[in-house]
């Protein structure tokens, strides 16, 4: 088979079995892998209304086509299942190794069921899979437990795990694969603790087929060369990494700053840039496999109380933990990141909902005494010391491990959590990137900026110059843009790569790589099909218009400075014309037209 | 040439030697392998040096491994018995035995325009001489080494 | 006015801000800038006699594309930023 490899891995956690099973053919050409193919299995397999902790709820790894060959960035693989953060489809992706790997030992995706008595984990040497016990790896954070894993199976094999956030339930808890990449949001990593499932362990020696190796190398070998020749791509992300955004946010005015209160503008950016990262810490670039940008950041604080040495911060949890909890110590912020990586956290939604405490704190609707600590904007102490006991369930981070939303509703002040269905939005303030507001209030997975970042044409001009302050056309690129970014995910590569490719390179590696003969619409219509079916399930799942929405400090305090000033999100005008534009009805339900147009059900 | 400190430990080398050789990936058919060390934050491609005294080519006791003129040494796939002995024999561990194409692989320069060089993103591995100017550079990599197994050894 | 430099772009300059005064039009200011840094900074900042498309400037936060791009007019109280295209996420 080319491309895909044709099987798919069945664990069944209640009773210890594992099947091997035949891909689906015909769901993976309609879906083609990753987030699209695992949400059509899923979406086939459970019920939208299942509680995400309970045994009834599966949890699927699918990689994608183009997943482990020499396609642009291919290292990607995506987690899916419901999410317990937001209760809509989770589907989080990332890179590294393991998802290659799991390809190269045979498999295009495991679907776990049921749950496990005790701790285990799944260890795949190619045909060769066994379940083992991980009771005494139960406890352990990310690195010890990859460690433990590798000695236990294979020094090659590539390990996915989750760390203590996700062994205690926290909602916000990642799964983490080569130490330090992670399928980041909405708590993906909560359900696999649910399953009790430590970790996954897998090594292979199989290869990776396409269709046309001749036509396939000179795809990659253009897409290559595209990247090389964008200054995103080949300058910009390697040098400095993503926090190289802080100082163009905050100069666009568009940083949110302080749990979103003082705007966007945060006085203290440049001492958490990524100007100053790459000056003072940055040890060296790494990369995912297969890639030719090496954004990952191996980072060094070599002294100090904040004395650490990890990966990152990404330019989400620079900002999470820096302009948004107000804290401008960049050590402080790397070290908390890295306790996210250590213990299974997502560090955008554990950056948000420390800075949704300190605004309660400094309201005096949060005590000290529930607290159990003085907590201010600004506190750098705080942020590591809080993270710390959120992944570890401990004292007030036991509260705090419900993210923003559950912890303000619980004071009876949920417009306090910037959030959309509960999740925590990302480092753009819609009211000075209008695009960003609508991305934000349609993601099918709450708040969160990578399935239509417009960020990219709104501030960057990438690949075209939108201006961030009006809504015109947004609706219609936002949707080309989630449609893009849903194949760009389900075929394996990476995110980034659509700075400096567009549809044709990704169609005409996935045509040559599958020996397909469709035109790039068909493809992107792929893409339109992948989202409509996400936005099916939300819909199942009780979803509604209403929850299409923002929180009310964007749609009713004006931005207090900067470009943006004086404006709001105007969200309703664009939601209507999106609803249009996508071919849903006035309800955000797509039409029955719409369904059979895009052979959905 | 190999510069493990540019090193990003992306495995593109790995990628396209198994394609350049098998028309697939499979890192495990490559020809150059990476190894990361976490801690110390470096990565190492490691590959066939193309020695000037290849103990392979002496060991192997059919003549199937010969030095051609530009210094590459090949291993002929027609008179290999597969007897693995220049796998044993080779000081850095750079020929491999393939248990899927039952065959010994090593590195053969792709006939002098090496994929795994022309395709690294970040320069780490590189087609040239050995010059007087790049062994200087070898020494400061020599120290990064000796810095990286004092680590190890704490 | 205060003039920013990020990214890349400081390593023509040499430094992160600059006060420059005297210049009523960003193509005045951007002339003032090359005789300041040379060739290399010209060179990221014109592509001919245009704005590079790989060049982005604000003015008070807002992309002078928006505004009368290169002929926008400034004040001594404006604030200028000058980054290459760069992205994150």
């Amino acid at each position: 088979m080319f491309g895909w490899t044709g099987n798919i891995l069945r664990v069944d956690l209640s009773n210890g079995t594992v099947k091997k099973e035949p891909l689906n053919l015909q769901d993976a050409k309609m879906y083609l892998g990753a987030r699209g193919l695992a949400t059509k299995i899923y979406m086939n397999e459970v019920d939208p209304n299942v509680d995400p902790l309970s045994a009834e709820n599966k949890l699927i790894f699918m990689t994608g086509p183009l997943t482990g060959t020499f396609a642009a960035s291919s290292g990607r693989y995506e987690v899916v299942t419901k999410a317990p953060l937001t209760g809509t489809i989770g589907a989080s992706n990332s890179g590294g190794h393991f998802g290659p790997e799991l390809k190269f030992a045979g498999f295009d995706g495991i679907i776990f069921e049921g749950k496990s008595e005790i701790p285990v984990y799944l260890y795949i040497n190619d045909d060769k899979v066994e379940l083992k016990s991980a009771e005494h790896l139960w406890g352990n954070n990310v690195f010890e437990t990859t460690d433990e894993v590798l000695k236990e199976t294979s020094m090659d094999a590539r390990v996915a795990c989750i760390g203590p956030a996700g062994e205690k339930g926290v909602l916000f808890a990642t799964v983490m694969n080569d130490k330090h990449r992670a399928a980041g949001r909405s708590g993906l990593g909560a359900v696999m603790g649910s399953k009790k499932l430590k970790a996954i362990a897998v090594t292979g020696s199989n290869s990776v087929k396409v269709a046309k190796p001749k036509e396939f190398l000179e795809s990659c070998i253009d897409a290559r060369n595209k990247l090389k020749a964008h200054p995103v791509t080949s300058t910009g992300l390697p040098t400095y990494g993503t926090q190289i955004l802080i100082n163009i946010l905050n100069e666009s005015g568009a940083l949110p700053t302080r749990n979103w209160r003082d705007g966007g503008y945060f006085e203290h950016a440049e001492e958490t840039s990524g100007e100053t990262l790459t000056e003072k810490y940055l040890v060296r670039n790494k990369g995912c496999f297969g890639c030719s940008i090496g954004c990952g950041r191996v980072t060094r604080i070599p002294e100090g109380k904040f004395k650490s040495f990890g990966e990152g911060p990404e330019y989400e949890s620079g900002w999470s933990y820096g302009a948004n909890c107000g804290v401008r110590d960049l050590a402080a912020i790397s070290k908390a990141n890295f306790i996210c990586n250590e213990l299974g956290v997502d560090p955008i939604t554990m950056g948000c909902t420390i800075a949704c405490a300190m605004e309660l704190s400094e309201r005096g609707i949060l005590s000290k005494d529930e607290i159990g600590r003085t907590l201010k904007f600004g506190d750098a102490e705080a942020i590591v010391e809080l993270t710390e006991m959120t992944g570890k369930r401990e004292g007030f981070g036991d509260k705090l491990a419900q993210g923003s939303y559950r912890l303000a509703a619980s004071f009876g002040y949920p417009e306090l959590s910037m959030s959309v269905k509960r999740q925590e939005m990302p480092a753009y303030d819609g009211r000075g990137v209008q695009g960003m507001g609508l991305a934000y209030a349609t993601s099918n997975r709450g708040g969160c900026h990578v399935r239509g970042y417009l960020t990219s044409p709104e501030i960057l001009g990438v690949p075209q110059k939108l201006d961030p302050l009006v809504t015109t056309d947004k609706a219609q690129w936002l949707k080309i843009f989630q449609d893009l970014t849903a194949v760009v995910d389900s075929a394996g590569v990476c995110l980034f790569t659509t700075f400096a490719l567009g549809l044709p390179e990704y169609s005409a590696m996935l045509r040559s790589a599958l020996g397909w003969d469709i035109p790039d619409e068909e493809i992107l219509k792929i893409g339109e099909r992948i989202w409509n079916l996400e936005r099916l399930f939300n819909i199942d799942a009780g979803f509604s218009k209403a929850d299409d929405t923002l929180p009310p400090r964007l749609l009713e305090e004006p931005m207090p400075s900067g470009p943006a000033k004086g404006k709001v999100v105007e969200l309703q005008e664009m939601l209507i014309e999106y609803y249009q534009v996508r071919g849903w009805d006035e309800n955000g339900i797509p039409t029955d037209e719409k369904i059979e147009e895009l052979s959905l059900r | 040439m190999i510069s493990p400190d540019k090193c990003i430990g992306c495995r593109t080398c790995e990628v396209i030697c198994s394609f350049s050789k098998i028309e697939a990936f499979n890192p495990k058919n490559s020809r150059v392998s990476v190894i990361a060390y976490d801690e110390a934050a470096i990565s190492v491609p490691i590959m066939c040096m193309q020695c000037e005294e290849p103990s392979c080519m002496i060991v192997c006791p059919v003549s199937a491994i010969v030095k051609n003129k530009d210094g590459t040494v090949l291993i002929d796939e027609n008179k290999c018995i597969g007897c693995k002995l220049c796998v044993s024999a080779c000081p850095l561990g750079n020929i491999t035995f393939n248990t899927g194409e039952r065959k010994v692989v090593k590195c053969d320069l792709c006939g002098g325009d090496p994929y795994c060089a022309k395709f690294c993103p970040s320069e780490a591995i590189r087609f040239t001489e050995a010059s007087p100017k790049n062994i200087n550079r070898k020494m400061l990599i020599a120290e990064k080494f000796k810095e990286l197994f004092g680590e190890v050894e704490e | 006015m205060k003039v920013k430099f990020y990214s890349y772009i400081r390593d023509y300059t040499r430094c992160k801000a600059v006060d420059v005064s005297g210049c009523s039009t960003i193509r005045e200011l951007l002339c003032r800038l090359c005789e300041l840094y040379g060739k290399k900074f010209h060179d990221a900042v014109f592509k001919e006699e245009e704005l590079s498309n790989e060049i982005i400037i604000l003015v008070n936060g807002r992309n002078i594309h928006f505004l009368d791009q290169l002929d926008t007019s400034i004040n001594e109280d404006d604030e200028v930023t000058i980054f290459p295209v760069v992205a994150g996420g």
